[in-house]
């Protein structure tokens, strides 16, 4: 392709708080419809709505941890447009005084993606439309949102999902929404045009509207370029449209033209009252924040000495950070304690949600009493994993599985003789490893292992069983 | 300021509303008058209606906003006491167009 993408994404994010963004209803999700209202969030002429404090502080989280400046002084505006999903006929949003401005993502590669601004609105009804009707629930609508509009740095498919995806994980890191994508929790509309490189101006450009998960992303962005790309050197022009991303056949097609952003006539909303919030508070809340999934990744690496991939795994998941932080603050070792997350904790949970929630039965200190364990070598690793499954199971601490009698091992002598027994109760295998099928050694290990409950020092029994083998 | 009769259209269109020719004659005159009227409150005010809004409006402090706590939703058959519903959701009945 000759062309350079020149891609912005506006994200919403519905925020975790417990009730409404201008009225106490609760946000919860489902319920029968229209149970979750009241006269301001149906808009009901006469209501009047009030700012919900927890919706400022998540926004102004939100814009620290993106790095964006926090305007101390903000209010609410009517953004206006006539659709049933929406009671009053304007949404209450923000426009030209936004909580946050400025910031910006660090990509992989070192590349920044500027944020342009965040700002706090309430999101809409929902509609189904069915047999000429229309039927409205308004649960959803009051619910907040915060959009984060990106600047258009974005330049490639892998950028953008890349950007969309470190997103979603400093805001569930933050704890300010769960970014369900499936659910509609967070939500993508990607601006994509394309123009010869080098070229200093914009070409016209493309919304695709709703895309609701990761990988979509990437291939909308894909399809679009190359939908635009195939129209300018057909010699056409773009059309200034809303289009949508179908992943059956992986490709973009026109929704509604787009009305131009003066058509949504903002005004001041005269029911709120501009706010503000001191420089103290917003200090407070930058404290507030935990370390940032990024910043721990570093850390884990640059100062644990952990290897990246395992680093990655963990700093991924806040609660599972927090987990490991906690062994560790226990005296249990960074590579055990790693080493038994990933490979055993995460072995029960295949479900990124699973990870998400983290939800073992042990707490960290308990986990921490089994690693150090094996830190002191008192169990193998082996041991240590079969019992971590066993108090992950049951939620009882180490003290049940492990005996003190467990604790020594076995001697020398006993393993000495064990694996003699091996070796005479297993002739084909003794037989498979000297003709070089080495891998029938594992027959042998299984045996001591299962005389020995898992207690036996593998690396120790190799040696023996290889000397006694003739290797 | 005026409002053009093209104007008063572009507003129809974007509320949904039609309205005949006579109306539109009849409304652009009246909102010109609501305007003029805007107006005169405007000039009267040294600064205009950017003032209003800066010294005019009452700030809210951070710590005044309203707390998070969820309080009862009114009952459906409430909410839904002055339209037609459905199955407990509002109904309204497509447009032709």
């Amino acid at each position: 392709m000759n062309y350079e993408i020149v891609c912005g994404i506006e994200t919403h994010i519905e925020l975790a708080t417990k009730t409404k963004i201008f009225c106490g209803c609760t946000t919860e999700f489902g319920g029968e419809p229209n149970t979750h209202c009241c006269p301001v969030c149906t808009g009901q002429p006469g209501s009047l709505p009030i700012l919900n404090q927890k919706v400022v502080e998540y926004a102004i989280k939100a814009g620290l941890a993106l790095n964006c400046k926090i305007n101390t002084k903000s209010h609410m505006d009517r953004k206006n447009y006539v659709y049933p999903d929406l009671p009053k006929a304007y949404q209450i949003s923000q426009y030209d005084e936004p909580l946050c401005e400025k910031g910006y993502i660090e990509l992989d590669s070192g590349k920044r993606i500027g944020i342009t601004r965040i700002h706090i609105e309430e999101d809409a009804g929902k509609l189904i439309h069915e047999n000429g009707y229309t039927y409205i629930d308004y649960n959803r609508s009051g619910v907040p949102l915060i959009e984060i509009v990106s600047e258009p740095d974005i330049s490639s498919a892998e950028e953008a999902k890349e950007y969309a995806e470190k997103l979603q994980l400093i805001m569930r890191y933050i704890g300010i929404s769960d970014c369900k994508m499936q659910e509609g929790s967070m939500r993508c509309d990607v601006n994509l045009s394309l123009r010869k490189p080098g070229d200093p101006r914009f070409g016209v450009r493309t919304e695709i509207k709703n895309i609701n998960s990761l990988s979509f992303i990437q291939k909308a962005v894909m399809a679009e370029a190359e939908r635009q790309a195939d129209i300018l050197d057909a010699g056409g022009t773009i059309v200034q449209q809303t289009m949508r991303y179908d992943e059956g056949t992986n490709s973009t097609t026109p929704m509604r033209d787009k009305e131009n952003s003066d058509d949504y006539r903002y005004f001041p909303d005269p029911d709120i009252l501009r706010f503000s919030i001191d420089d103290e508070k917003v200090e407070e809340i930058r404290t507030s924040l935990p370390e940032l999934p990024f910043d721990k990744l570093k850390r884990y690496v640059n100062v644990l000495g952990l290897p990246e991939a395992t680093a990655k795994q963990i700093s991924r998941y806040r609660k599972v950070a927090e987990f490991f932080e906690g062994a560790l603050a226990e005296g249990a070792s960074v590579k055990n304690t790693a080493n038994l997350i990933v490979g055993t904790i995460f072995s029960n949970m295949d479900t990124e949600e699973e990870k998400e929630l983290f939800a073992v039965r042990i707490s960290a200190a308990q986990f921490a009493a089994l690693v150090k364990l094996a830190d002191e070598k008192k169990i193998n690793i082996g041991f240590a994993q079969s019992t971590l499954q066993k108090m992950l199971e049951s939620g009882k601490p180490v003290e049940e599985f492990i005996k003190p009698e467990d604790l020594v091992g076995i001697s020398n002598e006993e393993l000495e003789s064990l694996c003699k027994e091996a070796v005479d109760a297993n002739p084909k295998a003794v037989a498979d490893v000297r003709s070089g099928k080495d891998k029938a050694i594992n027959m042998l290990f299984g045996y001591i292992m299962k005389k020995t409950g898992g207690k036996a020092d593998i690396r120790k029994a190799e040696v023996l069983l290889r000397k006694l083998i003739g290797q | 300021m005026t409002i053009s009769k093209t104007e008063i259209e572009k507003l129809a269109k974007l509320a949904k509303l039609s309205f005949s020719e006579e109306e539109l004659e009849r409304f652009t005159a009246e909102f010109d008058e609501i305007i003029a009227f805007a107006d005169t409150i405007n000039q009267s005010i040294e600064g205009g209606t950017e003032q209003i809004r800066n010294v005019g409006a009452r700030m809210v402090s951070f710590d005044d906003l309203r707390t998070d706590e969820v309080v009862p939703s009114l009952p459906n058959e409430k909410i839904l006491s002055n339209v037609e519903g459905y199955n407990g959701f509002f109904s309204v009945e497509r447009s032709k167009k």
